[in-house]
């Protein structure tokens, strides 16, 4: 008995508890061995990215953006203001301007005279939407369009509007929409990226494009944007090199992937993972590619659709052509750019020419899409970065004038993937300066893009640097008003 | 030592390694990947949580009496108790990380791991005092209970316990459903105001909780005036500032949020209706707006989600089987990659043939495949069959397909027999038959037999006729000694090339047409057009290419050409580099203060007949022809001026282009050569920059 009790104590004392406590540790240590990812950070992304998935059908899968890049004119286009062709020549009222900041390129004008449309405007279809003759192709599918003209922004020069627009920051780094949403909804067509972009360029005066709007910016770099080239050969070295077979390929790659794969072991990198997944993709694009690019097949009426030029490598037209063919393909995003729209002198003819290069093909592609039963799916934007200004740049003449940028107010219009057809948005002043009704940020243009293709642009973030990111960065409101 | 005694120190020690366990599995959260044979072990919580609710229960009231002898027992049982209390506390962790979630699981994990604390530290000092051991046991007892009650609730619901003495019901309702006044204003008059103004207690003397008494109003006047916003109370109380008396909510209560305020204030606008129903609005209304955003629009399916590994299984590179959207029953199934298509693999779709609901084959070669398993998809509400090869015949069993809207079957070459098969497909909304081979009989024929239908038969392009674009013109370089090929392309393969090689404009009937490459011997300005049926013939497209000339001995510049046009001096014109169409490219001299002003010395053997002059031509950017041209021919006596030198002019803005001035020289003797080009002084009213001075650019000087 008596030694039951000394047990007892003994089993009690600190030495035997803390001892007893060493079970415990060990036992948190046999638990932790259930949590993979205890010291890193990717659980934490995947579940942000699942909260930001939606719980409705999205009511886009795709996008097809054409990016009229270097501003294309809203008064000669969607935004018909006879006030300015009334008043042509008298000077902007400084109660309109109201401070606005200008480009160094009209600061020093001493005078702001007020300049009207050189093309006539008429109105179209069952929305009765002003359009300029400009555009007798797009007028004809006016009832499938929704026009927007109450866009503005922050940026006032090409660069870092543009950014902007696809980044939803000024400077560089961020990712880009198409990013954006290859990480949120990942690719539909595993043998193609789902983000591609294409360039073009009009004669009219132009402003360089880069890659870095297409980049991936923080996001693993599967995520970035894939150029095609404007060439015969849209994505080049796709063809076997001679005396390769198609086996020996494989086995290359996958002699390459085991070795990579070492090397991830040995350091860890994702860079390397996600350069596997490149060469791997790339081994599938060869198949994939050939047959969207080939359009051998297309028949007379599509060409007469979208015009001759959708056949010669290169042009804006051949452009929307080849972004239907990788739509259909379950490519998320399509980016066009077609450059050539900063009119600073010598407008009207300047966009002839640019009008002339979009006109038929953009209303084509949206026909196309229609008739395929596609368009519902896919979402069409078309615009530029920023407006012009009301008042003339240079010497002024009714037939021969410039217009600077103009940031309050811009016209740009979608269609298709759940957007409300036959509809003008928002309005401006008589002036074409201000806008009184309804205006959309670029964040609320965002988000409303990302709520179509199911995604809450909040909840849609990545962590990086300390902090978490999206494209809205910590702006913009869905603008409901905009969707069927 | 007895059996007993010596698994005592065994199950202590254990006591701690569950408490560890316990707490690493609670913290970790949602972050654990448990293996499936754990998922086992997590599984048995239901059924072990009954012992140590027993156990403990039952220790506490031994441990509660003051007899030493139960006291020992109980002891003992705790023991047990709370060991069987460690492996219910892990299992339920692992269990928590199945499709568990809210705050009833977070009140019964914490609870659940606070009684193990619990009992394991009521076991270790349970000798320190009766209090001590008294008020602990008895919140273990609370604590268990209180566990077992919110484990009830997930497993049976929220409102398991009361649910037979409460009466309210919860009930989805769809927006065709939904009424203005009973599903979007009431809720929040029951949330916001009824505390108040009801039954017992008639704040204002206005009643909330009956029709009658909204429609009677307050004290102060009628509750509403449909229509106005001004004047109605409602709208006027939940609008004024806070620190006023009368607003309501009043202040310490739950304020109406502000899509709240927004709703009371469009519902009032659009004439306060009782009786209104949601769906009675037009889309634009922003009331219908907000109601749309509330109610569920959502088709809900009466079908289970198929497995996951069934639908990890069927993705692979060449097919995408997903939910329409994460967490819906309902998949949608897409094939990619014509080359790899095969058409076996069709019949894998079987396994989720219920939960399908729209199918993408578009471009997929299914000319002869069987296409009767389509019928086995009785979900199926979308189908593009875009270019496949399909005929008529293999698209019966779609009849079946109750729940068909939308059939996409553009691109497929049918002939008249398909109206018959297509008119079978009354429950399609919406059809797709662009370039199907349909003819405008057929069409009407088919429109008539599905008059519900939306059919669109596309862009046909008959009757349409657009210009062509211009032939594509490739020569080696625009400069060449003894011959240069020109090879001409159209991108319309069918379209008819013609060319004229003597600076005319080709026509359609008796201009040369291209067949094949075209060898050139001499200078040659080649115009082209391009011609096809049913399209308008092309603009002209135009190249000039030069044949290198005699090379002058010497020659001297009387002026420097402009310093940013300089190239290599002099030299540049005789270099035999045809420049490009871009006057910065440093293969052209640019003048503009200045004439180009050139003196040309030549064997005396040479004698050439002509001299070209090749230009660039830039209105934009302020290139034009020369003002004027004058050529000197000299010898020994002295210098000729050739009396006619005409020069080109520039009548608008063209796109930039080559130009070339050609002269005959004359026959008489002559071994040197003088050239003087003015540029334009002022350029012209209709140019933007009308009175400035213009430029000439020139890059070579040809003598033949």
């Amino acid at each position: 008995m008596e030694k039951e009790l000394l047990e007892q104590g003994l089993n009690h004392n600190r030495r035997k508890f803390l001892s007893r406590l060493s079970l415990g540790i060990g036992s948190v240590a046999l638990g932790s061995l259930l949590i993979p990812d205890l010291f890193t950070g990717k659980q934490e992304a995947e579940d942000g990215l699942m909260r930001a998935l939606p719980h409705f059908a999205p009511k886009a899968k795709r996008i097809i953006y054409l990016f009229q890049n270097g501003a294309p004119s809203q008064l000669e286009t969607f935004d018909y203001k006879p006030l300015l062709t009334k008043n042509f020549g008298q000077e902007l009222p400084d109660s309109i301007r109201a401070g606005q900041r200008l480009t160094g390129m009209t600061a020093g004008q001493s005078s702001f005279p007020l300049v009207g449309s050189y093309f006539g405007f008429n109105q179209y279809g069952e929305s009765r939407a002003w359009i300029s003759s400009l555009f007798p192709h797009i007028s004809s599918v006016v009832d499938d369009l929704l026009i927007v003209k109450s866009m503005h922004t922050e940026a006032i020069n090409h660069d870092p509007a543009l950014t902007f627009f696809q980044t939803g920051a000024q400077v560089g780094n961020r990712p880009s929409m198409g990013s954006w949403l290859s990480y949120g909804l990942g690719s539909e067509n595993a043998n193609l990226p789902a983000f591609c972009v294409l360039l073009s360029r009009g004669k009219g005066n132009g402003q360089g494009v880069y890659s870095k709007l297409w980049s991936n910016g923080f996001l693993d770099a599967t995520h970035q944007g894939v150029q095609f080239s404007n060439s015969e050969d849209p994505v080049l070295y796709l063809k076997d090199p001679n005396g390769m077979s198609r086996d020996q390929r494989r086995k290359m790659i996958d002699q390459i992937a085991a070795l990579n794969e070492i090397n991830y072991q040995e350091f860890n990198d994702p860079q390397i993972t996600a350069k596997v997944q490149q060469y791997e993709m790339a081994y599938r694009m060869q198949t994939a590619v050939p047959e969207i690019t080939d359009t051998s097949k297309e028949p007379d009426s599509i060409i007469k659709l979208y015009g001759p030029d959708c056949l010669v490598p290169g042009t804006y037209a051949a452009n929307c052509l080849l972004a239907r063919k990788l739509s259909e393909n379950g490519v998320r995003f399509v980016q066009l750019y077609h450059q050539g729209w900063d009119a600073h002198d010598n407008l009207p003819n300047q966009m002839i020419g640019q009008a002339k290069d979009v006109d038929q093909a953009t209303a084509g592609l949206i026909t196309d899409l229609k008739q395929r039963g596609l368009l519902d799916e896919t979402l069409i934007i078309w615009g530029g970065e920023f407006g012009r200004t009301n008042y003339c740049q240079g010497k002024i003449q009714p037939e021969n004038y410039g217009r600077d940028h103009h940031p309050r107010a811009f016209s740009i219009f979608m269609a298709g993937g759940g957007v409300k057809s036959g509809m003008v948005y928002g309005e401006t002043d008589d002036f074409g300066y201000n806008i009184t009704e309804n205006p959309v940020h670029v964040h609320d243009f965002q988000a409303t893009v990302m709520h179509l293709m199911g995604i809450d642009h909040e909840k849609l973030t990545y962590k990086h640097l300390g902090r978490r990111y999206r494209l809205t960065d910590v702006h913009g409101k869905v603008v409901k008003d905009l969707i069927a | 030592m007895s059996k007993v005694s010596r698994i005592i120190p065994i199950l202590e020690n254990f006591l701690f390694f569950w408490l560890g366990l316990a707490l690493v599995l609670s913290l970790a959260g949602d972050r654990l990947e448990i293996p499936a044979f754990l998922q086992v072990l997590g599984r048995t919580h239901p059924l072990l949580l009954h012992f140590p609710i027993v156990l403990l229960l039952m220790a506490v009231g031994f441990l509660w009496v003051s007899d030493e002898k139960l006291k020992k027992i109980g002891a003992q049982i705790l023991l047990f108790g709370a060991n069987l209390t460690g492996i219910t506390v892990v299992a339920g962790l692992i269990l928590a990380n199945e499709d568990y979630d809210g705050d009833a699981l977070v009140w019964h994990q914490w609870l659940g791991v606070g009684s193990l604390l619990l009992s394991v530290l009521i076991y270790f000092f349970r000798e320190k005092s009766s209090l001590f051991l008294r008020t602990t046991s008895a919140t273990l007892a609370v604590s268990i209970i209180l566990t077992g009650h919110f484990g009830a609730n997930l497993t049976h619901g929220d409102d398991f316990l009361l649910a037979p003495i409460r009466s309210e019901e919860i009930e989805l309702v769809t927006l065709e459903e939904a009424e203005l006044f009973e599903h979007l204003v009431q809720p929040i008059l029951e949330s916001k105001c009824i505390a108040c103004h009801k039954e017992g207690k008639i704040k204002g003397e206005l009643r909330m909780d009956q029709l009658a008494g909204l429609q009677k109003g307050g004290k102060n006047g009628p509750f509403v005036i449909p229509g106005d916003l001004d004047k109605s109370l409602l709208i006027q109380r939940i609008n004024l500032p806070m620190e006023e008396k009368e607003h309501m909510p009043p202040k310490n209560k739950a304020q109406l949020t502000e899509e709240e305020i927004e709703i009371l204030e469009l519902w009032v606008a659009a004439g306060a209706s009782f009786d209104q129903k949601v769906s009675d609005l037009t889309a634009e209304e922003p009331l219908f707006q907000l109601a749309s955003n509330k109610f569920t629009t959502q088709k809900s399916y009466g079908f289970e989600p198929a497995a996951e590994s069934d639908i990890q299984d069927l993705n692979n590179f060449f097919r995408k089987v997903n939910p329409v959207f994460p967490g819906s029953p309902a998949l949608e199934v897409a094939y990619y990659g014509i080359s790899t298509f095969d058409p076996a693999s069709l019949k894998d779709l079987k396994k989720v043939s219920e939960q399908v609901v729209r199918i993408n084959l578009n471009r997929m070669p299914l000319a002869d495949v069987d296409l009767g398993f389509l019928g086995d998809f009785p979900n199926l509400e979308e189908l593009q069959l875009n270019t496949t090869g399909i005929s008529p015949n293999q698209l019966s069993s779609l009849e079946k397909l109750r729940n068909l809207r939308n059939l996409a079957l553009s691109g497929n070459q049918f002939k008249s027999e398909a109206v018959a098969t297509l008119a079978k497909l009354k429950q399609v909304k919406r059809l797709f038959l662009w370039n199907s081979g349909l003819n405008q009989t057929d069409q009407e024929a088919l429109r008539k037999a599905l008059p519900e239908t939306k059919i669109d038969f596309g862009f046909d392009g008959k009757g349409v006729i657009y210009a062509l674009n211009a032939p594509k013109i490739d020569f080696e370089t625009g400069l060449f000694r003894d011959s240069s090929q020109l090879i001409i392309t159209h991108p319309i393969r069918t379209a008819e090339i013609r060319y004229t090689l003597n600076g005319s404009d080709p026509d359609s009937v008796s201009s040369p047409v291209y067949s094949g490459p075209i060898w050139i011997k001499k200078t040659a300005q080649i115009r082209t057009k391009a011609f096809a049926k049913d399209w308008i013939g092309s603009p002209t497209a135009y190249a000039l290419v030069f044949r290198e000339g005699i090379k002058p001995k010497s020659y001297k510049l009387a002026f420097e050409p402009h310093t940013r046009y300089a190239a290599n001096g002099a030299t540049t014109l005789f270099d035999g580099v045809k420049g490009k169409t871009n006057h910065t490219s440093g293969e052209w001299l640019g003048f503009t203060d200045t004439a180009l002003e050139i003196e040309l010395y030549l064997d005396e053997k040479s004698s050439p007949q002509t001299l070209d002059l090749s230009l660039l031509l830039n209105e934009s950017a302020y290139i034009f022809p020369p003002e004027s041209v004058e050529i000197w021919t000299g010898n020994q006596a002295g210098w000729q001026k050739m009396p006619e030198t005409p020069t080109l002019s520039s009548t608008k803005l063209e796109e930039v282009r080559f130009g070339v001035l050609s002269y005959d020289l004359p026959k008489s003797e002559f071994d040197k050569l003088k050239i003087r080009l003015k540029p334009i002084s002022k350029l012209p009213s209709w140019h933007p920059g009308a009175g400035a001075k213009g430029w000439v650019f020139v890059d070579e000087i040809i003598l033949n």
